[in-house]
This record gives C-alpha cells, structure tokens and sequence, in this order.
C-alpha cells in the first residue's frame, strides 16, 4: 500500500496547488507545474498547456525540487575577511546584513562610476536565461560595455550564434523535424540533449525517428544523439569542416546537385566578385553588381530579375574580370577532395561521397509542398551544427562550411529544411507587439529581427582601436571574450593602450573557474579584481573569490515576466504556437535570499542612476506608453514585469493574469515559420565582408605586435587546424573533449543529489572515455585510475572507461565536473575536471571570433591509487 | 559527501555492473540468514539420528541448535516484531512452509523432550501430549529438512540457485550437521552413546553423496548456458568466495576431517570424533555461506533487437 | 483488465526522465529505485550501438516475489493486475528479492535522506514517512492510475516512449503497438509474463 493513500485520507492539506512557472535547472527554460502542498514543493511537473516541453521534462527539471531544497544553499549575504584570493585561500566569510552588503557594494560602484564606469564588469550564467535583461541593461545603465556571459558563451556560442544569426537569423538552428527526411548532425545534440527547447525537441526528435527521420550524426563519441541516429559517423576531433567541405564539393562538382532558382534570389551568390576577391561594385552607388543574362551587362542586384543573374563565367565590367560568387565557390570548393577529407578527419571517402550523395538527392531540390493551404518549397534535408563542430580555432569556417550544405541545395527555413528558431514572428494577433522579421541591411545581406544583445551578427561593426576589456569592438565578430581572463589579457590591454583596467565585477551565478579555460589562469585574473560581488545559490569554486556574495532566490523563489522571450532562444522551431510563459514564486526566500533584479534595481537607486536604468529596459523591454517606466521613478521588478506584459498582451494581461494563466499562447502561420520565400533577404554564401574586416583589424593590432592570421578572414571557407591538430609530440596520440551529459548541465547540477546518482549510475558521467582497442594496446584497463594531461604539462586525473563507441583518437569526458569546493559537497569531487587541459589565450582561441579552442592533444598516464 | 552508509555506495557500484551479486542474503545483517539455515538444518538432522538412534542427547541438541536458528532467523527480518504473520502463506511460499514447520518443531519438542529429561515433569512422554509433541516435532523435522533447498529453487533471479539438485543438496546437509551433532554431543555427556562405527559410515556415505551433487551442480551452473549462473561459479572457485570456499567449505569441512579420521594425526577417541563433527559442522555452514554469496542475479543488458541478455 | 505499459526504445533516449520523475513522485529514499536506466553497448567500433533499457516493476501475470512472500504482503491486485506490497504485512524477509528475476526491488534500510544535514522539507514530507526495513517497489503509481491518471513516468517522458493501458483490451494502443511492432517482453524464459513489453529500438 502506498504511504500516499494513508497521507491523503487522514489529513486535508491546508494548502494543495499546481503553479504555472518555468524551469531554471539548464537554459531550455521548460515550462512547468510546480505543487506545493502546506508549504512544501513535493513535485514538479510539465505544463502540457505550454509549447515549451509540452507537459513533459527530463531528468533535470523534474528534480529542481532537490536543487531547490540543498541544505548548502545560501541564506546570508557573506563578507570575506581575508583579504587575499587564490585558489587555496580560505576567504573566511562572515555574514552580513543586506544593509551592510549594499552600503559597501554601492559605495565601490558609486566610486567606479563616478571615475570610469568601464572598469565594471558585469557577468551573468547563461543557465538563466531571464537573467539577461535586469542585468545588461543594469550594465548599460551604468556606462559598462563589459559584459560576459561567461564559459557558457565562450564555449558554446561565439561560432554557432554567429553564424546561425547571420544565416538564419537566429540564435541556433535544428531541423524541421515535422517535415525533414535527413538530417546530419555536426557535433550537436539537439532533441537528445539539453539546450535550447531542449524537451520540445526531444519529442520533436522522437516523432521524427518513428516517422522515419534518417540522421547521421558526426561525432568522435557516440553518445545521446548518436545512439539513436541511423548512422554514427565518427570523426577525428575538430575536423567537421573537412567533411561537410568535401560533401560540398561532391555535391556541386561531381552531382552537379545545387538549388540555383534559390542560389540566384536568397544568397550572394551572383553578386560579381573581382580579383581582389571583393565585390565589383557600382562606381556612385556603391551596390554590389551581378550579370544580368538577359541585357549583358553588369547591373546592381536590385534591378535585376533574380533567374536572370548569372551564377557562373567569366566577365568584365569597367576593365575588372570577374566572377559570380558562386563561381569562386564553386571552384574553391574542387579542391576539398572526398580523399583529402578522409586523410584530415579519417572518414573514408567512400563515407564522404555516400553522404553527399543522400543529402544532395534527398534535398529533392525544386520540389514543393502545401502547409496549411500555403504552397511553399520543401527541402526535407538539414545540417546542422553546435558546440561541437564550432568549439575550435576553425569556429567560424567549422560551422560555416556545415551550413553551406543547406544553402546550396536551398534547405534553409522552408520546409522540411534546416530552421532558425522562430527567424520571424508576426506578433501577437491582437496587440501586434513582438513582431519581428529579417530585413534587407548593407549589400542586401539579412540582418536578424531580433537579437540577444546589443551588437547584432550583421552588420559587423567597423572595428577600431578597443575601448572594450574583450575588446570586441576590435574583433566584431566575436561576441562573448576570452580576453577578460586570459593569461595574456594585461599584454593585449597594454598593447591597444586600453585606457583603464577592470576593478569590479559583478558576477550572477557563473562559476568561471571552472566554466572556462583551467583554473589557474582564470583565478589569476579574478583575485587581480579590486571588489567581486557574486549572487549565487551555493558556494562556488569562483565565489572564493569575491568580497561580497549575496545569496540569491532560486527559480522556485522568483519572478520573472521573461523567463523565455525572445523566440529565436528558445522556443520550439517549426509548426506550433507561439508561447510566452513567465516564472513566478512558488515558495517565498529562505533566511535572507532576495531577487538579485530587485537587488540591482536598489543598488541603482542607490548609487543615483535609476533614471538611466528605467530608460534601459523601456530600450531593452521595448516599452511603449502608457506602459513605459518614467524618470526615476523607483518601480519594483515586479511592477516593471507587470508593464512589459501588459505592454506586449493588453492592459488587461498583466502580471495577475499572467499568474494565473503562466503563459499565453497563439498559433503559427507557415508564413512565419517557412517566411524565408516571403522576405526579400539574402544570405552569404560568399563572405566578402571578412576580408575588410580582416584588413581592418590587421591594421590597428599589426603595427602594436598582434600578428593577424589572414587566412582566418578569407571569404570562403577552409580547413585550418586546431593547435591540437599540429601537435607532433610522441606519446600525445589523444584528442581530449568534453561533451555535455544528458543529466547535467552547467556547472551546479552536480550538487543535486538526485542527478548526482543518476551520474553516478551511469556508465560514462564521471568517467573518462577511450577506445577499447587503444586501450588494450596500451595495457590500460577499465576503471584505471590515469592522469590525462595536455601539451603544457597540465593535467586530471580519473577513471578509464572502455569503450566501442569512440573514437580511437578520442578521448570523451563530461562537461565541468571535478567540483572542489566545499560549498558544493554532493558535487565535489565527482567526476573529472577537463577544463583544466584548456589554455586561454589569443594562440588557443579562433582569431576570428574569439571562440574558445576546446579540444586539447593529450597522453595517458598512468596514476598510482593514493593508498 | 552525503549521509551515506557503506551499503549504498557498495550499491551504486554494484547497479553500474552488468552481472550484479546479491547481497541482502548473507552480508551484514544478512549472515544472520545464512547461520539460522545452517543451525535449523542441524537441528533437523540431529533430531532424526536422535530418534533413529534413540539418542536423547542429540534430541536436545537439536532442540536447541532450532531454537538457535529462530532467534537468528528474527535477527535478520526487517521487521521481526511481525515475525508471526509469516505462518499466512504456507500455499505457495516455501519460507512461510518452513516457518511454520520450525514452529510445530519447537512446539513439539516443548510438549515431547521437558518429560524425557526433567524429573516431576507434569505429563508423560507417553501421554497423549508427548505423542501429539512426538508427532509434531517430526512432521517439522521432515519439513526442515525438505523446505531450505526450494527456497533456494524458486528465487528465480538467481539463475545460479534454481538447478533442481539443490534441494537435494540441502538435504544431504541436514543429514550430515546431524550426525555432527551427534558427534559432539558423544563427547560433552557421558550418557549411552551411539556407535561410532555407524555414524561414520553415515557420514562417509552422505559426504560422498554431498561431493557428487555439488560438483553435478557446479557442472550445470557452468555448461546451462547462463551466464549469470556461470559468474557465481566463477565467485566461488575464483572470486570473491574463493577464500571461503578452498578455506572453510574445503579444508575445514572435508581435508581436516578427512585427516582426523584417517588416524594418522591421533587415534580416533571421542574427542577426535566431536572434532571431525564440529569442523564437518562448520564446512557445512561455509558451503550455504558461499553459494549463498556467490548468487548473481539474472542480468539485463539491453541489446538489439528483440531480446534482453 | 489488465494495466500494462509499452516502451518504445526507439524514442528513448536515456535521459533518466522516467527514474527521476518517479523519485519525484513517490520520494523514494537512497538506495530505492522504482524505475531506472540501463545503458548498454553492442557492437564493435565503428558499427557500435549504444542502448538504453529503462526498467520497473514487470507486475508479471504469475509474478513469482507473490509466490515467494511469506506474508502476503506481496500481493496482486486481482481488478487490475497490478502487482503492490502491503508494507504493513512485510517482514523484511527479502526473498521476493531472490525470486524476481528482474531485481526491481529494494530494501529501504537506508536513512531516508540524501544530505548528512539530515531531510529536506520535500523528504520529510514524502521521503521519511515510508516504512523502513521493508521492501519496496514500483506499483504503477496506483494512486495516481485511479485517478485517472498515467503513471509519473509515463506522463513526464519528454520522447513519449512509455505508454500506458489496458493489456486486455485488443483496442488498446498497448496491445496494437505490442502487437504491429513486435513488442516483446525480458527474460520471457523465466515464464513470469510481464505487463511491461518493449519495442524495438
């Protein structure tokens, strides 16, 4: 008999309810009923109203309830009374009031603000995606254009964000999985995985495997998305771009399989490219021009009929020959070789060619189909990519060349095809507000409707001598920066004369110790900060190092009127409802935990700049009268959250109804989800923009000592190798990387006690994995204790698992484990700690955008069993 | 590092492996099980020869070796407090058979033995109640000798158990712990002992037959075809259990006595002979400890298609 | 009637939704899984397979831990076949954990909380009131099923491969699922007829 029965029947709770909010345990923001009964939250379930996860969630939301209750949580602000940071030192908190916390927070910023505001740096998890506005717009407010989003942008985002917003625009992409027959995953777990609509893709996914859904999937392991594609192609670390090149080729070259009717009208490819590999362009209007079959002549692209362009041959125009972009491409591509792919990346050739030929023939280029009594072009084939594939030096061409197979056969954003997340959005049917849709910009390029920060993926800003830490304002296409904390970060400000250095930063929730690069490196930058403030649930590696840290409310304990928007993040892709769900309090603050946007917004009234801060979110919330925040009037978030909503739905939609309702919701259009035939944009196919860029940045970093490695910022792209891919060392015969586990995600789920166990049940979580084969060879056997250690002599330490399912290159460990701190009990010392085989510095990081080079070449060793 | 006990973390380990030991019977509180088997069996066995032999010593021997074995029986339950509701299903369930064939035994023996050894005892041993004791006792001593196997047979998990030798295993067990018992008893009282020459011959012939089924099941773990079946093989001969097995079940149980009844080391006295009993007794206890021990559970490893290994 | 459930290994994909959701549901203490994960590997590289077998209870037609009670704690509901302890008759013998050829009970012996700090609210509220050393096992979130409700598992899975229904009705979407892809069930050699089959993946 179950215990529940007896409960139920003998006592009437006082208090039964199911609360519509949203979960925090990952970005995917799922939506969620949490019931509370007398006081306590004893389950957590889906939404099935919401089209984020649909009633459903993983292993990780329906165990926040574990999360929530850690009795390691935090419920005192904390002052340190040592003054010195490091990794061993002992800050020996005390604890505080909030009075005393805010006095000296507010006192440092008042000081810093008063002399540079730049010398903030704000950084924020990415785990919570409603965290982005109170806190960039915190940041905006106080004059600070230092913003991070920590490891969780570095490693994840600088490539596939850039690309997906340039081509898709768009944060991400995923198949249509409604409508796709084949797709190839390039080193991505969307649907198996955490992430962005992480549940809603998992059953996406489903659906698709059980219609039929082929998908390959290219990855060193075979784990989450591989073990239920139909094929697992594995591949040497880091070398997706010379398989999707060659697949290009194959394509184009030897099947003579492109979409050119798509080609002509939605990409560059016609624009005329001269032998300065830029475009020819109109001598008075400076448009690009292309070959108008029809008169013969060059003309702007503009006035010319898009099947009329010319693709390919030789021209001149005003004394230049040139070329359709397309033809550069074309011929660049011949010399990507199936057999060249294979020597790089160790797929055969025969592989290469097979694939090629399935995409390229499954593309079904020129056909049609009718949704929802819309006619529109359907291309059931999609590549996609993520973390994987971009997390090297060749980030951007990684990503670039895997998409590239989409735009030649015209699978992008039709049906079927390879989607952005919600590229377009008519807005709400009644109030018409969040409406957004790509645009023509420079050269006809689209530039994305909607973004996540202030500097959008295209156009690429002009780059110029840096004034930013990061110095993004030099290098434009990269977004978050690893040069906030990189070992050679004091040598990069001298060198660009940076007139100021960081002195304060306020952290929200990102453990960076560990989410970036290794350890020692980042803690060398972080005890150089004259004052740290970090907000956080539980004691982290990098809360060690802050001066003041302020215990923050969980996801259960907060209010949120974003806990989602915008669309391109993380709502579902494809056919569906458009959804905005919030996150309200389930449970009110334990001991003295306090809403770190309330906190922010006290701090501003504090130090005197609420009046910039309320002119930050009307920008950022995009906030019309009456409904706009005024002067500086002190509003509370939960006044601000009530103003959006009643902005964006009608003033009778504020956040009571809201409360009630958790989310509203309302139906696609195919015109907004397949839109690209509706909307005159188009894509690089060819991306001529780099070069200037290139040249640019050469100019202002050359003549101070940086050397620009222009082959990063040709406008087609190659296959350049990772530092680990050059490394001749003997005994270095592994390419370590990380993966992220199905049961974790970020850095604080392994404090869970639930998740713990369910990792520590699991074959691979804490373990590291190697080939069975290589293992033997090498007489290392199953659960040995070894030592892993890179070029640099830095290593971890942990537990062999072999296995059939990588490969024998490769060597696969869960993503930031090997907690130390002991504010974290359940997590530490669980599993192993690979971020500490990454350097950080401008040699491990792509010259282009920044992104983090996150395989490492490594040797086993190894370790004797402490006694 | 949570709150945690060893068991939990044994656990863990034990949920990450393919071929996973039980280990609720016979470790920790779980031996309990395994010495309340042992002495219940004993205790059968030396009523038997008891009565064969009319030997009322190894009657109260095994009178109190089955008392022994209850009270061990109640330290392994969870609950033992509820010990009395496992009388509910003696329809299908051969634990709740023995515990009412245990009970009747003990009950019996309360009824029968107090007249055959106290003086102004209240009735008679041949009084309609020592008859109804006689009767009792015996019909449990049947049981307690026929029950133990089965249980071993009917836990399905444990492909390693189910070979239907084993019942017959345990009985030839019952048999020896008997005359064990009787050995030792020869030796502590001066009463009318039994024959020496016929318990030994006993003894020879039940352990002879104890090698040949032991090995015939060793034989069926290792060639039926199941590979959890072969594991526990492989504990016993070569893993975990093999100390216990090649130290307790072999040495102590078959090479010493073997050597004692040579007459090589001493010449065979009384005490010799309680000697030969007591490390036959206790061989006996590591044989039920060990194959106890070295029970993996039936394996579930997902594979291809249709079907589970 | 007879409650069964089907689980599609081909939607599933091992991401610990179901064990996880029914420790949620039922606050199952340390060392108590209702339902887990198994995570398997087949095949040699580079044509490998790497397999998830979620487990619970089987609530087997002749369910030998029902044979093997000696209380009758263990015992199967005859309207709906689920098979259910009566924590109450238990002794804590453990010998339906010998007897159950698919180890999917536990001894709840442990202290019924993960943290050395000692329970949280949600344990004290569902984790520490359950009985201690008595065994304890899935019963197809019973409750929750006559309320008219799927079991925890089934509802939260975010891939829809567990489905739940009527084992006896031929309309079923258990039984035409079991029956159009060939659902087949574990060990069927032990002769225990599970109510739990599986698709193949």
């Amino acid at each position: 008999m179950n215990m529940m029965n007896v409960m139920n029947t003998t006592a009437q709770p006082i208090d039964d309810v199911w609360i519509p909010s949203s979960c925090s345990l990952c970005y995917g923001t799922c939506s969620i009923l949490a019931h509370r009964v007398d006081g306590v939250v004893v389950k957590i379930e889906g939404n099935p109203e919401s089209a984020v996860g649909k009633g459903r969630l993983c292993g990780k939301g329906v165990s926040g309830i574990m999360t929530h209750y850690d009795p390691n949580r935090l419920t005192r602000p904390l002052r340190r009374t040592n003054p010195k940071k490091g990794l061993n030192e002992d800050p020996k908190w005390k604890e505080i009031s909030w009075g005393e916390a805010l006095d000296e927070i507010c006192a440092v910023l008042k000081k810093v603000r008063a002399e540079d505001p730049r010398k903030l740096v704000v950084q924020r998890t990415t785990t919570v995606t409603a965290s982005r506005i109170p806190f960039q717009t915190f940041a905006a407010a106080f004059g600070t254009p230092n913003f991070s989003v920590s490891g969780g942008g570095q490693h994840c985002g600088n490539g596939a964000h850039l690309i997906s917003g340039i081509m898709h625009a768009s944060w991400s992409v995923v198949p249509d999985f409604e409508h796709c027959n084949y797709a190839i995953y390039f080193g991505a777990s969307k649907g198996h995985s955490a992430g962005h609509a992480s549940c809603s893709n998992m059953g996406k996914a489903a659906e698709a495997r059980a219609r039929g859904m082929k998908m390959i999937v290219v990855d060193p392991f075979c784990n989450f998305a591989a073990a239920k594609a139909s094929e697992w192609v594995p591949l040497r670390v880091g070398t997706d771009a010379a398989l999707a090149l060659a697949m290009c080729n194959v394509m184009v070259n030897e099947l003579g399989i492109y979409d050119g009717p798509y080609l002509q009208a939605k990409t560059n490819a016609p624009y005329l490219v001269g032998p300065d590999k830029l475009y020819v362009r109109h001598p008075e209007t400076k448009q690009p021009l292309v070959w108008d079959a029809q008169s013969s002549t060059a003309r702007p692209y503009t006035d010319v009929k898009a099947a009329d362009m010319a693709l390919e041959g030789e021209f001149t125009v005003n004394g230049t020959p040139c070329r359709p972009s397309f033809h550069c491409l074309r011929d660049h591509l011949r010399k990507f070789t199936p057999e060249w792919a294979a020597e790089i990346s160790t797929i055969p050739a025969t592989t290469v060619r097979r694939l090629a030929k399935e995409f390229g023939t499954e593309a079904r280029v020129g056909s049609t189909i009718v949704v929802d009594g819309v006619t529109l072009p359907y291309r059931p084939v999609a590549a996609i990519a993520f973390r994987g594939s971009q997390g090297h030096m060749n980030s951007v061409y990684n990503f670039y060349a895997v998409d590239l197979l989409n735009h030649l056969v015209g699978a992008a954003d039709v049906v079927g095809s390879c989607l952005g997340f919600n590229p377009a959005c008519h807005g709400h049917p009644e109030t018409g507000k969040l409406r957004y849709i790509p645009s023509a910009g420079p050269d006809g390029l689209m530039v994305t409707g909607m973004w996540m920060g202030y500097h959008y993926p295209y156009p690429p800003s002009e780059p110029r001598l840096p004034t930013n830490l990061g110095l993004q304002d030099l290098f434009v296409l990269g977004m978050t920066s690893p040069f906030l904390d990189s070992t050679d970060r004091e040598e990069m400000w001298e060198r660009f004369d940076l007139p100021y250095r960081p002195e304060v930063m306020v952290n929200f929730g990102a453990n960076l110790v560990m989410s970036i690069a290794n350890k020692e490196a980042v803690a060398a930058s972080l005890a150089k900060y004259k004052f740290m403030v970090s907000f956080d649930l539980f004691l982290t590696e990098t809360s060690n190092f802050a001066d003041i840290v302020l215990p923050d409310c969980s996801y259960l304990q907060s209010l949120d009127s974003r806990s989602n928007f915008p669309f391109i993040f993380s709502l579902p892709a494809g056919m569906g409802e458009w959804c905005w769900p919030i996150r309200q309090p389930v449970l009110p603050p334990d001991g003295e935990q306090r809403n770190c946007a309330d906190v922010l917004l006290e701090i501003a009234d504090r130090v005197g700049f609420r009046a910039d801060l309320n002119a930050a979110y009307n920008a950022s919330l995009k906030l019309q009268a009456p409904h706009r925040l005024e002067g500086e009037t002190r509003y509370s978030y939960a006044q601000i959250c009530d103003a959006e909503l009643k902005n964006n739905f009608g003033s009778e939609r504020g956040l009571e109804w809201f409360k009630e309702q958790g989310l509203i919701k309302w139906k696609k259009k195919p015109a907004e989800v397949y839109w690209r035939p509706f909307v005159d944009v188009r894509v690089p196919i060819y991306w001529e923009f780099m070069l200037p860029i290139g040249n640019k940045i050469a100019a202002i970093a050359e003549p101070r000592g940086l050397k620009i490695p222009m082959e990063y910022y040709q406008p087609l792209p190659d296959f350049l190798p990772c530092t680990s891919h050059c490394c001749q060392k003997p005994d270095f015969d592994f390419y370590a990387f990380y993966y992220r586990d199905i049961v974790h995600t970020n850095s604080f789920t392994m404090e869970n006690p639930w998740l713990d166990e369910a990792a520590r049940l699991d074959p691979f979580s804490y373990t590291i994995a190697i080939n069975r084969a290589q293992a033997r060879k090498r007489a290392l056997h199953d659960g040995q204790l070894v030592w892993i250690e890179n070029e640099a002599g830095r290593k971890v330490k942990g537990r062999l698992k072999l296995t059939e399912a990588i490969h024998p290159e490769g060597i696969g460990i869960g993503a930031m484990c090997g907690h130390w701190s002991d504010g974290m009990p359940v997590a530490k010392g669980k599993g192993v700690f690979f971020n500490e085989l990454l350097e950080l510095d401008w040699a491990h990081v792509s010259p282009v955008n920044n992104n983090l080079d996150l395989c490492a070449k490594v040797r086993i060793v190894p370790a004797e069993v402490t006694p | 590092m949570t709150e945690i006990s060893a068991k939990y973390e044994q656990l863990i380990e034990d949920l990450r492996r393919d071929y996973r030991p039980q280990r609720e019977w016979g470790e920790g509180r779980g031996v309990f099980l395994v010495i309340g088997h042992f002495l219940v069996g004993v205790a059968a066995g030396a009523w038997l020869f008891g009565i064969i032999f009319n030997y009322v010593p190894g009657l109260v021997a095994g009178f109190l070796l089955a008392g022994g074995g209850g009270i061990a029986h109640l330290a392994f339950l969870g609950r033992p407090e509820r010990f009395w509701r496992m009388v509910r299903h003696v329809r299908t369930a051969w634990i709740s058979r023995g515990f009412v064939g245990l009970t009747l035994f003990l009950v019996g023996g309360v009824l029968y033995l107090p007249p055959l050894v106290l003086t102004g005892w209240p009735w008679a041993a041949d009084s309609m109640l020592g008859y109804l004791g006689w009767g009792m006792a015996a019909f449990g001593m049947v049981v307690l000798i026929v029950y133990m196997g089965f249980v071993y047979t009917a836990s399905k998990g444990i492909p390693f158990w189910n070979s239907p030798l084993h019942p017959v295993l345990y009985m030839a067990y019952a048999l020896r712990g008997g005359i064990a018992a009787l050995l030792v008893t020869m030796a502590l009282f001066n009463a009318p002992s039994v024959d020496a020459t016929s318990l030994v011959t006993i003894w020879i012939a039940v352990t002879a037959v104890v090698i040949v089924l032991f090995a015939l099941e060793i034989q069926g773990a290792l060639t039926g075809g199941n590979p959890a079946a072969r594991r526990s093989v492989r504990e016993m001969l070569a893993g975990r259990m093999a100390v216990y097995f090649y130290g307790g079940t072999l040495l102590i149980g078959l090479v010493v006595p073997l050597a004692l009844l040579s007459g090589h080391i001493a010449p065979l006295s009384v005490g010799i002979l309680a000697a030969i009993g007591l490390f036959s007794a206790l061989g006996d206890f590591f044989m039920k400890y060990t194959t106890i021990r070295a029970g993996i559970y039936l394996p579930l490893r997902p594979r291809q298609g249709r079907h589970v290994e | 009637m007879r409650w069964g459930m089907v689980i599609d290994l081909k939607r599933c994909i091992g991401c610990y939704g179901c064990q996880l959701a029914c420790k949620a549901e039922h606050g199952t203490p340390p060392g108590v899984y209702y339902a887990r994960v198994l995570k398997s590997e087949e095949g040699q590289y580079p044509t490998v397979r790497n397999l998830f077998l979620p487990v619970l209870c089987n609530h087997c037609e002749d369910p030998p831990c029902v044979e093997a009670c000696p209380t009758g704690a263990s015992f199967k509901w005859e309207e709906d076949g689920i098979v259910d302890i009566d924590h109450d008759l238990c002794v804590g013998c453990r010998s339906c954990m010998m007897a159950c050829p698919y180890t999917n009970r536990y001894f709840n012996d442990q202290v019924p909380h993960y943290h050395p700090q000692g329970a949280t609210p949600y344990e004290a509220a569902r984790a520490a009131p359950h009985p201690s050393n008595v065994v304890m096992k899935c019963n197809f979130c019973r409750d929750r099923v006559r309320a008219g409700k799927p079991p925890a598992c089934v509802a939260n899975c975010p891939t829809v491969a567990r489905i739940f229904g009527d084992l006896d009705d031929p309309t079923s979407e258990v039984s035409r699922l079991i029956k159009e892809r060939g659902g087949f069930t574990l060990h069927p050699e032990v002769g225990t007829g599970p109510s739990v089959y599986y698709l193949p993946a």
